[in-house]
Formats: structure tokens, sequence, C-alpha cells
């Protein structure tokens, strides 16, 4: 199988590395980054750097910052120190977060088995994603920058905490194309409204405007893939003629002025516009779904959500983000017990049953389900007057996400947090390493997906990154 | 997995000790001391270097980091930007090792993990060996030169950009059509030395058709086409003249060209971000001032630099409220600020003076020097220093936003505003201090953040401010941010102009903040980039390509231009013509490189494909506003007033009037414009671009408002009155693509009509589709390309 060694390890391979690469390596081309495709049109597929492992995500964001040590990161100290205050000494280490109302230590109320042959530690809030533990390669390290839902969002999504930058679907579809003549190939899903920092957590910023995600509100009756997909005032066979008629025009339009590809390309483009009315609209028509799926996702928000993701994949769209709700439902400052049981319970099944779905299509291996917030939570209680409705305030050293598929080993937790849970203890990653990796998994090399902006050469990982390796498989 | 300890219990460090002891042995011996070090280096240091340090601070790599090399003697000696990394003899001394010991929380390397002790150790013993090595030291390379301002400084004495106007004479042309016109002497002269000859004249229906888009952003209609088929044949040259003076003074000229310059200026009608629990943007309900101050601008032909000065300083060169040219200060006002520190809102006010307007990439230069321009970071904080001297006011405030002069609005709008307003105003009173339960915000404030401001943006009664910015009580002392960070004070700076413009760096009125100053650095003649910069853009609306491909990169790391001697002299010809852009537009457009044909020629396509020598005319691509305005235009419908709110392009309600009075909501970037390459408002944009994608062509088959242009070209009279299908063909082609249809087309056509009627129900049975085949027509030639390009 396909293992392209890392620059690191070439290096290591032999004292000399140094010399043997300094031909082979050379200067970084610059300005010359987008992989080239056969014709120029901005969104037609594209020679990634390498031979890849994913050929598309399914990013599942619980937006708000879901809980690590509730969820995948047991934390048994916790557990025998709930209730303590938290020693002067660690307790400064905390960012001072919201209101600083840093509470006392905060052992999980639920328990954690272990699951499948790899024994992987999940609490009983996943019971059916526990079910697919083998397949799940959790970090259990992430490292944010700030603190807060949009830096967290815009660092997770963009690579900066602040300032406004390409998001990674937009590189991805700048760097690969994209692969379905009928779709946009980077859909955000967001049932009932935005998440926070709204579009800038698919903005493309100064790539092309064409690298944008598309928003769709999968809950919205009147939901359109893109705009303009259809016209209720127009018989099917009069728009046929219509577009016949407008070809035929342009077959002339363009005979009369040879040498200009532009004109071909948006004869092409016409067809296309034509076929994604039906495509587009198929997508969406989940009562296309034998029964039994349905079932198995579930009948509701989540399930339809997540059903609809797995039909976008199938059908090539490159980049599917499903945002678990507007705003930030994730964010449990109070009465966490309830509501991450709540939100958990929501995501469970639908999750559970879309790792399911794509293995028994034979799309896992190909496919990278991503699993994670912005941010994880304290290991304090957040203090707030009513000791039975506590919660967890935003903690950005050390938290929770894992992959599933594409490439990644399963069965593995990578990286630690300490006994508290109030750093990462060992294999720290930042954001940076996270895109790093999941480019390289698309077979793009973060260094070299550069887009010349403003003077300089732009990247997702900015000055940074380093693939992951030891996650590989 | 054992934490390592820095201890010399620990297991390693015998082994160090070991190495250390023969390095030394070796060191010492009669073996010349340098060979010795060197290999030293090469066996034990480089390893660890390439292993643990290359992949950030090494040639191969292609990085440096922090500005630290690790490959090379001057690298480690010289160090990056926060200090020498390595002082020979001295570790304790050197920052390299302070470094890898994290003896500091903010200089950790490398950053992923700690080094082993023994790696500590032996970096340790180099150091304290004198840091000997590398065997093959590259000393000195390109890369290594890069961020290098001295280098860079020195090296921009010879770059074209920073290079005082030239004054050349216009070489021959290459025939006597060809030997009139400056342009066309530059341009012929240029391709003859490729072996490339220009392109014949295009036809007169042609040129017609491109002057009236190019100039007006409309097409022309055909009777207008015809009259200067008809003029042209008697005299070509009077012919063109007359209709370029017509439409350079036509109000639409102002309209089409303040798009060139609002693309630069970022304009929006909203900031970047979105109030969440209104779920509203944060309106700028008054930016349309100073779209409106663009517009008139260029219609009333201001000489640029004033149009500079007075963007930049119109409060401080005597305007006052009341003025028009108080709106001016919109350029600043305009941009995007909410939700983001006060150092974003200035890094974009320097952007946009920086790039926008010189084709400088300063911003690049905000956490360290610039690595490819001759900019240090302290250009950056002397004219950061110039705007946090200067804030903008509230955009919702009406008390202290000036009141723009020049707009009265009819009486009935006016006393429709008020009533509206006062029942608003009723609103916030009876809010009182309530407070909204979700997040404690004051009800009051809710209500004149989306109620009042949306009445304020869209109603035509509502009163017209400025979106000024306005001087601080005293400037601020601006010191360098070390790597960007606030917290990082590095020495303080003057508020100045740039370096590489102005070498004496005399320092702006101590008393202000600069602005007024800085304004006319810019446009002083002696700065040769604002003029070439600013004559390229109009070139490259008019033309289709760009003398310099790079529009808002003059730099090192922009593409010369095509033709340097020409941008000098049409530069040098728009100062000396008082910075009149119509002089400008003129002068191009009555060029015979203007009037060449667009065709695809073989032979010259061989030799310079992408047509950098001009050797034809571009085919261009409407914009969106251009492909909106002429929908509207050929269905009778375009109302060409001037001035005023904006409106909805699209929807229910959407306006008539042209795309320039569009709303433009920048947090939220309407899909359509954004399937059309309209530029994202977040920073100032050097240029359109095509793309072409589905979409555009699902707008055109699907959007309800092409269909209902469609359907009122039918609706039109002169349409009614056609007597057969021949002629309702005839009048479809000619008001669409301002052109008769030929014989095939006409036999094609006929064929599509019998085609729909088929589907036709009965008359009088109520149907929900469209029945007729004449709007489906319509329709089918405004999907054309034909309809989309001007040859």
């Amino acid at each position: 199988m396909f293992a392209k060694p890392s620059r690191r390890e070439l290096l290591q391979s032999t004292s000399l590395g140094w010399l043997a690469l300094a031909g082979m390596v050379g200067q970084p081309a610059k300005g010359t980054a987008a992989p080239r495709s056969t014709d120029d049109s901005p969104l037609s597929e594209k020679k990634p750097h390498f031979q890849p492992r994913a050929k598309r995500i399914i990013h599942l964001f619980m937006n708000g910052g879901p809980s690590q040590m509730d969820t995948f990161d047991p934390k048994p100290e916790l557990n025998r120190l709930n209730g303590q205050p938290l020693p002067e000494s660690i307790k400064s280490q905390l960012q001072p977060t919201q209101r600083n109302r840093v509470g006392d230590i905060f052992g999980s109320p639920f328990k954690f088995g272990r699951h499948g042959e790899s024994g992987l530690p999940i609490s009983e809030l996943y019971p059916n994603v526990a079910k697919h533990a083998d397949d799940l390669c959790v970090i259990r390290s992430m490292q944010g920058e700030i603190a807060n839902h949009t830096p967290g969002l815009l660092l997770t999504n963009c690579g900066h905490s602040t300032l406004p930058r390409p998001s990674l679907g937009s590189w991805l579809l700048y760097g690969l194309g994209n692969e379905s003549d009928e779709l946009p190939g980077f859909v955000v899903l967001c049932p009932r409204g935005l998440p926070t920092a709204q579009s800038r957590n698919w903005t493309s910023a100064f790539l092309p405007g064409v690298y944008q995600g598309s928003h769709i509100d999968s809950e919205s009756p009147s939901k359109e893939i893109v705009p303009h997909l259809t016209r209720k005032d127009i018989r099917v066979g009069s728009q046929r003629g219509q577009v016949a008629l407008t070809q035929f025009l342009n077959r002339r339009h363009a005979s009369l002025r040879p040498g200009d590809e532009r004109l071909e390309s948006r004869i092409h483009s016409m067809e296309l516009a034509y076929r994604m009315q039906t495509a587009g609209t198929d997508a969406f028509d989940l009562n296309q779904e034998p029964g039994h799926i349905r079932q198995m996702y579930g009948d509701s928000i989540q399930g339809r959500n997540l059903l609809l993701a797995r039909r976008l994949a199938e059908r090539g769209v490159r980049y599917i983000q499903c945002y678990h709700g507007a705003g930030q439902p994730w964010d449990h400052h109070g009465s966490i017990v309830r509501n991450i049981t709540r939100m958990a319970a929501e995501s469970d099944r639908p999750i559970a049953a879309l790792l399911t779905d794509l293995k028994q299509r034979g799309m896992l291996a190909e496919t990278l389900v991503i699993w994670g917030g912005e941010m994880g939570r304290t290991p304090t209680v957040q203090k707030i007057k009513d000791p039975n409705k506590v919660g967890r305030d935003h903690h950005i050293d050390g938290y929770t996400i894992w992959l599933a598929g594409g490439g990644f080993r399963g069965g593995m937790t990578y990286g630690s947090t300490d006994e508290l849970a109030m750093a990462v203890a060992e294999h720290k990653v930042p954001l940076h390493d996270f895109h790093a990796t999941v480019l390289h998994q698309m077979g793009l090399n973060h260094k070299q997906l550069t887009y010349r902006y403003s003077g300089r050469d732009f990247r997702l990982t900015d000055v940074h990154g380093n693939v992951i390796d030891e996650i590989l498989s | 997995m054992i934490r390592a300890f820095a201890s010399p219990t620990s297991s390693t460090w015998p082994r160090v000790l070991t190495l250390g002891l023969i390095a030394v042995a070796i060191g010492s011996s009669n073996v010349q001391a340098s060979d010795a070090g060197n290999d030293f280096f090469e066996k034990r240091v480089r390893p660890l270097l390439v292993n643990k340090c290359y992949e950030c601070h090494s040639e191969q790599a292609g990085e440096q980091q922090g500005g630290l090399l690790l490959d090379r003697q001057a690298g480690w000696l010289e160090g990056g930007d926060t200090n020498k990394a390595v002082i020979p003899g001295q570790p304790e001394a050197s920052l390299l090792l302070a470094a890898v010991r994290y003896q500091k929380a903010d200089l950790q390397m490398p950053p992923d993990e700690k080094l082993a002790d023994h790696e500590i150790e032996l970096l340790e013993q180099w150091i304290q060996q004198g840091a000997p090595g590398p065997a093959d030291d590259m000393g000195e390379t390109e890369f290594s030169k890069l961020g290098d301002q001295a280098y860079l400084l020195n090296k921009a004495t010879q770059h074209w950009a920073f290079q005082p106007l030239g004054t050349f004479h216009p070489p021959p042309g290459t025939n006597q059509r060809w030997n009139q016109e400056a342009i066309d002497k530059f341009v012929s002269h240029r391709m003859a030395g490729q072996g490339l000859l220009p392109s014949p004249r295009a036809a007169a229906s042609v040129l017609a058709r491109r002057l009236y888009f190019d100039l007006t952003g409309l097409p022309p209609t055909i009777a207008q086409v015809n009259a200067f088929v008809a003029a042209a044949e008697q005299d070509f040259d009077k012919a063109i003249q007359t209709t370029v003076d017509h439409l350079i003074n036509d109000p639409a000229f102002g309209q089409h060209f303040a798009r060139l310059w609002l693309d630069v200026a970022r304009y929006a009608d909203t900031d970047s971000a979105y109030r969440p629990d209104t779920r509203t943007p944060h309106y700028f309900p008054f930016a349309f001032t100073y779209r409106d101050y663009v517009v008139d601008a260029f219609n009333n032909d201001k000489p640029f630099d004033q149009f500079i000065l007075e963007q930049f300083a119109a409060d401080l060169i005597g305007f006052k409220s009341g003025d028009p040219e108080i709106a001016a200060l919109g350029f600043f006002g305009v941009g995007p600020h909410a939700n983001r520190a006060q150092t974003e809102a200035l890094d974009d006010w320097i952007d946009v003076t920086t790039r926008g307007l010189m084709g400088l990439t300063v911003a690049c230069a905000r956490c360290h020097d610039h690595k490819y321009e001759p900019v240090p970071t302290a250009d950056y904080y002397s004219l950061r220093g110039v705007f946090a001297s200067v804030r903008r006011l509230d955009p919702l405030d009406e008390q202290r936003q000036p009141i723009v002069g020049g707009y009265e609005p009819a009486k009935a709008d006016r006393r429709d505003y008020e009533q509206k307003r006062a029942a608003i105003e009723k609103k916030i009173e009876q809010a009182g201090n309530k407070k909204s339960g979700g997040n404690n915000r004051s009800v009051a404030q809710k209500i004149r953040e989306t109620e009042l401001a949306e009445l304020l943006l869209f109603h035509p009664g509502g009163p017209a401010h400025a979106m000024v910015v306005t001087e601080n009580p005293k400037p601020t002392p601006q010191y360098i941010f070390v790597r960007g960070d606030a917290a990082a004070r590095g020495e303080l700076v003057p508020r100045r102009f740039v370096q590489i413009l102005d070498q004496q760096q005399s320092e702006f009125a101590a008393d202000a903040s600069g602005r007024l100053d800085l304004a006319k650095k810019i446009v002083n003649p002696s700065n040769p980039l604002t003029a070439r910069v600013f004559v390229n853009r109009v070139w490259g609306y008019l033309i289709g390509s760009h003398l310099v491909f790079t529009p808002s990169d003059f730099g090192f790391q922009g593409i010369p231009p095509t033709h340097p001697e020409l941008l000098d002299w049409l530069a040098a010809d728009f100062i000396a013509h008082g910075w009149s852009i119509k002089h400008l537009a003129r002068r191009i457009v009555l060029s015979e490189t203007y009037a060449q044909h667009s065709k695809h020629r073989e032979r010259s396509a061989a030799i310079d494909p992408e047509n950098k020598l001009l050797w034809r005319a571009n085919r261009k691509h409407l914009s969106i506003e251009m492909i909106r305005d002429s929908l509207l235009a050929v269905a009778g419908r375009l109302d060409r007033t001037q001035r005023g709110r904006p409106a909805m392009m699209w929807g229910d309600d959407y306006t008539k009037r042209r795309a320039i009075y569009g709303y433009i909501n920048r947090f939220n970037l309407d899909p359509t414009l954004r399937a059309f390459d309209f530029p994202t408002p977040m920073q100032s944009q050097p240029k359109r671009v095509e793309s072409i994608v589905a979409l555009q062509a699902l707008f055109t088959m699907n959007s309800p408002f092409v269909a209902d242009q469609a359907k009122a070209i039918v609706d039109q009279v002169a349409f009614r009155d056609c007597r057969s299908d021949q002629q309702r063909i005839e009048f479809l082609f000619r008001t669409v693509l301002q052109r008769n249809p030929v014989e095939n087309e006409i036999a094609r056509v006929q064929k599509f009509v019998s085609f729909q009627t088929r589907f036709q129900t009965q008359p009088g049975k109520p149907t929900r589709f469209v029945d007729s085949p004449w709007p489906l027509l319509a329709q089918s030639l405004m999907m054309s390309n034909e309809f989309q390009y001007i040859d």
C-alpha cells in the first residue's frame, strides 16, 4: 500500500540526509501552489500532490465544545478527588475564561467501558458509537489557542483564531477541485440556523469565491443546495427546449470565435447546470432511501442531517461539515449532566448509523469522519448559584477529537492529558498538525498548498504544521 | 513514557560526556583544529539539527522561521528576529540553548517536544567549543537574504516600480494609423519586436457595443449601434470622438467607473459580523453617501489627487458638515470593523492605503520585516501610528456623523419616514431600561440596531450622514510590536511615510494624526507609484488585461509591466493633465490598440498566446453588475436615477436601479454576486477574475429576476406591434443582442417556437407555467454567451 515517508523520516534515514535531500527538495515553488488541472476551470478536478488515502471528509462538528472527560478521555483521578478544591498552583494554570468561576474538581458522573478488540475507553454517553471503537482514532491531546467559541471555531476551520483566512474546505476545493459534476464540493449542513461565527467558518477569504462552502439549513423546508436550482413556473420540456436553443446559439457564437476556450467551458457549464437541477434535488430527497436505512439513522434532526451527509458524500461532495445545530449547543456551562446526556443521545445513534452505513457501502476506507468541537471543557465545576445545575467551563489545553476511516488507525488513542486533565501530558496536537495530517490524507502536502495573495504565499497551516504519522495506518 | 529530568544523574549523561570528551580530545589534538571542529559539527551536531530543527530553519526546507537559519554559520551567529542564536564559547549567553532548555515560556524549541537531555548537552558542548562548522558553509544566499531589509532596500533602488516616472518619447509606430497616438506607437513597436502585427479595427457595430459597455456598463440600443455605424462610415475619427464624448459625459459613466474604485475600497453596506441575538448584520446606514461621492467624483472628473486628499482628510482641508465632500472619509469608514480588535481595523486601513493606492504590500510587515519587499516593520508601525490616532465614529451615530449635502428627499418620502421613525422611537421609549432575557442586552439598544438602522439604511426619506473618521485629541505614540505582539513593545516609531518612497523619513506634524501629510505624500507627483497603480487599474478596466498583471502588488513579488515605457508615459500624461480620469479613459479608448478586433489569429497566438502584447482586443466577460443592468436595460425597465440608498437586487421587491445601488451585505455576501466573482469586500481587491461555474448558468436559467425581464420584453408595445413570427424573432434579437438574426438562426428559432407552442394549454385555461414561447425565447437569448461577452 501507499506509504509516503515524511521528510523528517527521509532525513533521519541517513546521516547524510540533509545533503541527499538538498537536491531533491529544492526550493519550494513560489506562487505555483495548487496542483495543476487539465483545464483552467477553478472547480475542475486536480491532481493531488500524491496518492490520497481519503477522498472526502464528513466533519461532525459538536459545536460548543464537548467535555472530553465525560466522553472519550476517562480521568479516574478526578473522580477520586471529586469535590475537592483545585490546588492553587494548578488553578493558576487555567486560562481565565468565562467569568473566572473556577470551582472544585468535578469527576465524570458517566461510566466508562472498554470497547472493541482494542478496548478503547468510551463513556456510557455513546453506547452506539462505542460499537465502532475499533475504527476510532482518538486524539486526546488537542491544543487550542484561545478559550472561546469564535476563536476556537476559526482556528479549527480556518487555521487562525482571529484573522480572516480560508477554511479547510475551501483549501481542499482549491487544491483538489470538485469531484462532483453536479453538486457543490463543500457543503455545510447546519439544522435550524447558523453556528457561532457563522459564515466565517466556511469562508474562502482571499481564495476565489467559488471555493466558499455552501451553507444549507438541512431542516429548512425550502432547502436548495444551490441558489436558483429549480424553477417552478416552467415545464421540464420547455426548459429543455430553451437550453437546447441557447446551446445552438452558443455553438454558433463559439464557432465564429475560435481560440477562446472560455466559450466552450460555458457551453459545458450550462449542460452541467441543467443536470444539477435533477441531481441537486435528488440528493436532498431522503424519501429515496429505503425504510431500514432511514430507521437506522433515526427520524430526528441529527438522523436526517447525517443521512443527508452520506447521500452527499456518495455523490462526490468533497467536504461535508455537519454542525450539531445553530449557535453552540455543546456549550455546557450549566446543567452539564442533563445537557450533555441530551446532546449525546441526539447524536449517538446517527453517528453510529453513519459509520455502519459507510462501512457497508465500502466507503469508510476512503471517507474520513471527524468528530469534535472547537475546544473541550474544564475538569472543574463552573460555579453557579444552584449546585444542582453546575457545568464545565471552556478548556483548550488537551481536549479530545476522534477520526475514523480515511487511512487513520482505528482503535487507538494518541496523546494524553495529565491526571487532572489540566494540560497535555504527551504529544501535543496543535490544530495546525491536525490540518497538516488531514490534508496529507487527502493527498495534499500542506506546505505546497499555497496561494499567492497580497504579496505572499499563504497556506492553511501558515508557517506551522506537522503530519502526525503515528496515527496513520 | 518516562519523563526526563534535567539532572546529571540521568542515564544519558555518561554517554554525552563521553562524546564531549572525544570531541574535545579531537579538538585539542594536532589535527587542524577547524577540521576537527567541522567534523564534530557534521557528525554530531548537524544530524541533530537536521532531525529537530531544519524543518523550520534551513534553506533546504525553504523555511527560516523567526528569521533564523541553522544551516550556516552566519545563520546562528546573526540569529533571527529575537537575537543572536549562538555566542561562540558562551553557552549560557546563547539564546539557542535557552530555547532548547525551555527556559522561557515564549521561546521553547523545538515546539513539539523538548530535546532529550543528552541532545541539549551536545549543543552546549558545541557552543562551548566555539560553535565550529559547517564544513562547507553556504554563506549568504538569495534565500538567506530574504527579509534582510538593508539588502532589499538597496535592491529596490534598481526595481522598476520605485524609479521616478521616466520621460519616454514614444517610438515610431509600425504604420501610419498606429503612428498617431502615443499608446499605439508603444504597443505596435513592442509587437514588432516580437514579430507580431496588430489586428485590424473591429467592425463599427462591434466597436459601438464595446464602447457603450466599457464606458457606461450598459449595452447600446440597436438604434445607437446603427447610428454609430452610419456615422463611422462617413468619418470614423469624428464618429468615435463624438460617441466617446457623449458616453464619458453620461452619468452612467460614473456609475460604471465607481465600481472599479469600490472594489479597491472594499465597499459594503454592513460590517463583517452579525448580531447573533437579533440575527441582523451590523448595518452601515450611511455608507451609501460614500458610494455616491465616488460616483460623483468620476462623473465630475474630480482630479485623482484631490480625490485621494478628500478621502483621507476632507475634514482637515476645509470640508464641513453639509458639504458633499465630507462623505469622502467613508474610504476608511466603510471598512470592516465589528468583532475585530482595533488592531485588525488598523491593519485594514494600512492595507487599503498601501496596496490599494500604491501597490505596496505593507500589511505583510506587521509581525516582522517584509520577507520579499523593501518594507521594514517600522514602516508598518509608522503608518499604524497615523491610523491609531484616528477613530471611526459609531456608524449609527446620527449626532456626530456629519450631514452630507445634496440629498433632498421628496416630501412624501420625508413624511413617511418621519411617521415610521416616530413609531420606532415610541417603541424605544416604551422599552425603557428593559433588558432582554437571553443576554441581558438593552431592548432599546436592540431596536436602534435593527429596526431603526434598517429604516435609516433603506428609507428614501431618511437623513444622509457621512461615515467619517476623526482625529483623536492627541496622537498616539506608536511602538513597534515585536512579532506583531502588542504586549512586546519594541522601539518608538514616528508617524511618517514608508522608507522606500521617502529617504528623508521626515516626521509628520506632531500635533495631528498625519492623515493629511500621508495623503500628500501619496499624491505627490514625485511618488511614482500612485499614478502608475491607478493608470494600470483604468487600463485593465477598459482593455480587459493589465499592463501590470498584479494591480495591487508592484513590488518584487508582483509581475513587471508588459509595457513599462507606456505605463510611465500614461502615468506622466495623467499627472500632466491634472490627474483627469476622463482624459485618461479618453486616451485609451481613442487608441487603435483599443479599437482592434478581438479575433483569434493562429500565428500571433503561437507567439503570444496570452495576448500580453495586445495584438488583438480582449474578449471581455460582463461583470454581474453589467449583466444585471443589461437585463433591465434590454427589458426597457432600467431606472438610471443617481444617488440614494441601497436597495435589494433580487427577490420579490427588487430594485430596477443600477447594480451599483444594490445592497451589499459584507457579512453574508449575496450568493449570486459570489457566484459571479463579485469580490468579497473584506479586503481591498486588486481585480475581478472570471470563473465559469454552473451556478452562473443556473442563475440565467432559473432566477425569477431573469424570467421577469424576459417577460417584460414581450410586454413592450413594440413587441406587441409585431405582425409576424419573423418580426417577433427579429425584434427580440435586435433588443437583446443588438443585432439582426441570420437565416439559420431564424429557422432554428422557428422550430423552437413551434415546439413550445405544443405545450400551450387551451387559451384561457389557467396554468402555473410560462406558456407563450416568446418570453422563453427572450430568455434563451439572455442566457446566451453572446449576451455576456463583449467582442
